[in-house]
């Protein structure tokens, strides 16, 4: 169906504001869901799942029965967290037992027979608690399948001989075509069906980030970047060294509250131009630059993706953000300006004297460094301050950051009633689609238990050391991110970073998701390969004839991740061990 | 440098125009100095490797490097008048590389070509050394145009 081009901009409006009405009332909802749900003159056993790590298991199917009868007195299945409750009738009065069976993929069928002391208690109409259910993992060839899967899945986006989104999609696709197909030849091939797919969708994710790229739509059209990179040449007055701490501090700042990839792309070109104009070589400006970027983005909630990943799924809030992390990327920022001195100090000394611009070149400079569009900039200003206030104060009334951004996008479409089409197409749709398809097929191998064994695992090499583990998950973490696209693999560990916390006493300040967050983003500057905002800025610079090879960027980027990481861990250390 | 004994009106420079094309340049203006040929620098848009990036809309991001583009030709615009090259210009074109190099070449009646040496790995120049002699074999047969190889460092 092709939507006329006049009803499109009232579609993406409607579209923004009944997503931002479905979250907040599924915000309520998560506030309230504790509270609803009445007994009734039923009879509830209340129980709790969990597996071999004490996570909780859901989508179990728990069935009562008589014992040594087949006959089903009640059902229910797990939810997230693992509890079930099973509703009987007055008629469980008269059972002289109670056999609960559990049942679900990739888990041995367990039976549990309720004791005694249970039954009754159960029987005098009570809601009972019986104790909880440990489920044995169980390893099927779908095991194997889905870690195959997900790992040609990685390989293929590492490899970038197709789209991320498409390797993401031909993962996803494959998971259902096993799940689907599979058990035409044996039920083991089952990893999980539709339904419990979409489980794993983490729409918090997707609606902030899709908000998100509409405010920063609306503000790389004003040309804040360009006016900002010339404030920096203009204060600079000539000295190299000055210019390049301005633009890093500029591009970490623009990082922090924008994506990183768009900071650098439209920071890129001026900053290649003020470089050509002061004779500098523009390499010793934009590696800095986009160092910077890496570092600081992850001061903030909407600062990476993976920190957006990380907030969402440990429940860390904008202020828990910028509390806990902010203070060590501050730190790992001075280490970085002053390794970047030591690395580019002489070629922005040496050149810091040559640049004698023509009238004709600094009145185009000039014109460049102008802002495009005031007015939207005031307003995209205003509705910014709102959002910020909103995501740091709405942890309180229990509004997620995804409706925070849904609403801020909507008022400021309003407010400046941009061109929609052009609107429509700066959302960048397949990478939404992308973290759909991911969410999927991280899902699949967290089903199957290879997410929960590598949890095992990792919790076998760091046992109860809070220290270590701490590091061993950020070095870790950076050092992988150096080779593995590091959303995916952020996506990935979450779950095995929740395991951890859940065992390792004093985890519980969910110092391994900060650590998680400094390795993921910090490790970006590991190689080229390491941020897509690296290899945007690498292919800018190397068609204005400055190109940045993988050697020359490992060269400089590597020992820069390694005094990156090591400040931030001393502050992780200080702030929480 | 190589001198011309045929007569030289139209010298086009394709560059990037970063310090890697610092070389080709000066022997692009060293030779219209020497010849008093008309001067034109010729830079290419190509988004091609912004495929697999998340990026912004393409519009924005087009109409950046075309500014980062025309500026670097100015700077050379600029250093060519500078050494004393009175009639210098520029062109900035958006598409297939080899097309547009080949439009210009033949809308610019250039006799000589100058570019850089291919000297790096494969996929960091817009040519290899085989392709670039095939490609200048081509305009030669066509137009009668000479192409001008320069190492990175003369």
């Amino acid at each position: 169906m092709r939507v006329s081009a006049r009803w499109r901009p009232r579609l993406l409006l409607g579209l923004v504001a009944l997503a931002t009405l479905l979250l907040v009332r599924s915000g309520a909802g998560w506030a309230q869901g504790e509270e609803q749900g009445g007994a009734g003159n039923r009879h509830l056993l209340i129980g709790h799942v969990y597996d071999g790590k004490g996570q909780p298991v859901a989508g179990v199917d728990v069935t009562a029965r008589t014992a040594g009868e087949s006959e089903l007195l009640a059902e229910a299945e797990t939810q997230d967290d693992g509890r079930f409750a099973l509703s009987f009738g007055p008629d469980v009065a008269s059972l002289a037992a109670l056999q609960i069976q559990l049942q679900r993929p990739h888990f041995q069928d367990t039976s549990v027979r309720l004791p005694s002391e249970t039954l009754a208690a159960l029987q005098s109409g009570d809601a009972t608690v019986m104790a909880d259910v440990e489920l044995v993992p169980r390893i099927t060839p779908a095991f194997w399948l889905a870690a195959a899967i997900f790992v040609l899945m990685l390989i293929l986006i590492a490899v970038g001989s197709i789209h991320n989104t498409l390797a993401a999609l031909v993962g996803a696709a494959l998971i259902f075509a096993v799940s689907y197909l599979g058990p035409l030849v044996t039920e083991d091939l089952f990893i999980f069906d539709f339904a419990r797919a979409l489980r794993y969708v983490d729409w918090n994710v997707i609606f902030l980030i899709m908000g998100m790229m509409i405010v920063i739509a609306v503000v790389e059209r004003t040309g804040i970047f360009q006016w900002a990179a010339f404030m920096a040449y203009k204060l600079s007055r000539g000295k190299g060294w000055l210019l390049m701490i301005i633009l890093m501090i500029i591009a970490g700042v623009a990082s922090a509250f924008l994506d990183n990839v768009t900071t650098m792309l439209l920071m890129t070109p001026i900053t290649i131009q003020i470089a050509l104009s002061l004779n500098l070589n523009p390499l010793a400006l934009l590696m800095p630059e986009v160092m910077a970027s890496n570092v600081v983005g992850i001061s903030t909630l909407i600062g990476t993706p993976t920190n957006i990943l990380i907030g969402s799924f440990a429940g860390i809030s904008f202020s828990d953000f910028v509390v806990n992390l902010t203070p060590g990327v501050v730190i790992a920022m001075v280490g970085l300006v002053l390794y970047n001195q030591v690395v580019y100090g002489e070629e922005l000394q040496s050149s810091a004297a040559k640049g004698a611009l023509s009238p004709m070149l600094l009145e185009r400079l000039e014109k460049r460094g102008e802002i495009k569009q005031p007015g939207h900039l005031r307003k995209a200003g205003v509705v910014g301050a709102a959002m910020l206030v909103l995501f740091v104060l709405g942890e309180n009334f229990h509004l997620v950051p995804a409706v925070t951004a849904l609403m801020g996008a909507t008022a400021l479409l309003m407010w400046i009633r941009p061109d929609i089409e052009e609107m429509i197409e700066a959302v960048d749709w397949t990478t939404l689609v992308f973290f759909i398809a991911l969410f999927i097929a991280v899902g699949a191998v967290r089903e199957v238990g290879l997410i929960s064994l590598l949890a095992t695992g990792i919790g076998r090499l760091v046992g109860e050391n809070l220290l270590l583990a701490t590091m061993v998950v950020a070095w870790l973490s950076a050092i992988l991110s150096t080779i593995v696209a590091n959303i995916p693999f952020t996506a990935a560990m979450l779950p095995v970073i929740a395991s951890l916390t859940a065992t390792i006493p004093g985890a519980e300040s969910k110092v391994l998701f900060y650590a998680l967050s400094v390795g993921a983003a910090m490790g970006g500057n590991g190689s080229l390969i390491g941020a897509s905002a690296n290899m945007v800025t690498a292919g800018i610079a190397e068609r204005a004839g400055s190109p940045i090879t993988y050697g020359y960027f490992l060269k400089r980027g590597f020992p820069a991740l390694i005094v990156t990481v090591a400040l931030a861990s001393i502050w992780l250390y200080i702030r929480f061990l | 440098m190589a001198t011309e004994s045929e007569r030289v009106e139209q010298i086009l420079c394709a560059v990037r125009g970063g310090p890697e094309s610092r070389a080709t340049v000066t022997y692009a203006i060293d030779l219209a100095l020497e010849t008093g040929a008309r001067l034109t620098f010729f830079h290419a848009l190509d988004a091609e490797f912004l495929g697999y990036a998340t990026i912004g809309p393409l519009s924005v991001i087009y109409q950046e490097l075309q500014e980062m583009g025309e500026f670097t030709m100015l700077i050379l615009v600029d250093r060519a008048q500078r050494r004393g090259v009175e009639d210098v210009d520029y062109v900035v074109s958006e598409g297939n590389v080899r097309e547009q190099l080949r439009q210009v070449a033949i809308r610019t009646e250039a006799e000589v070509m100058v570019m850089g040496r291919p000297t790096r790995s494969p996929g960091s120049n817009v040519f290899q050394l085989r392709e670039i002699e095939a490609f200048a074999a081509e305009l030669a047969e066509e137009g009668g145009l000479k192409l001008r190889l320069v190492p990175l460092e003369v």
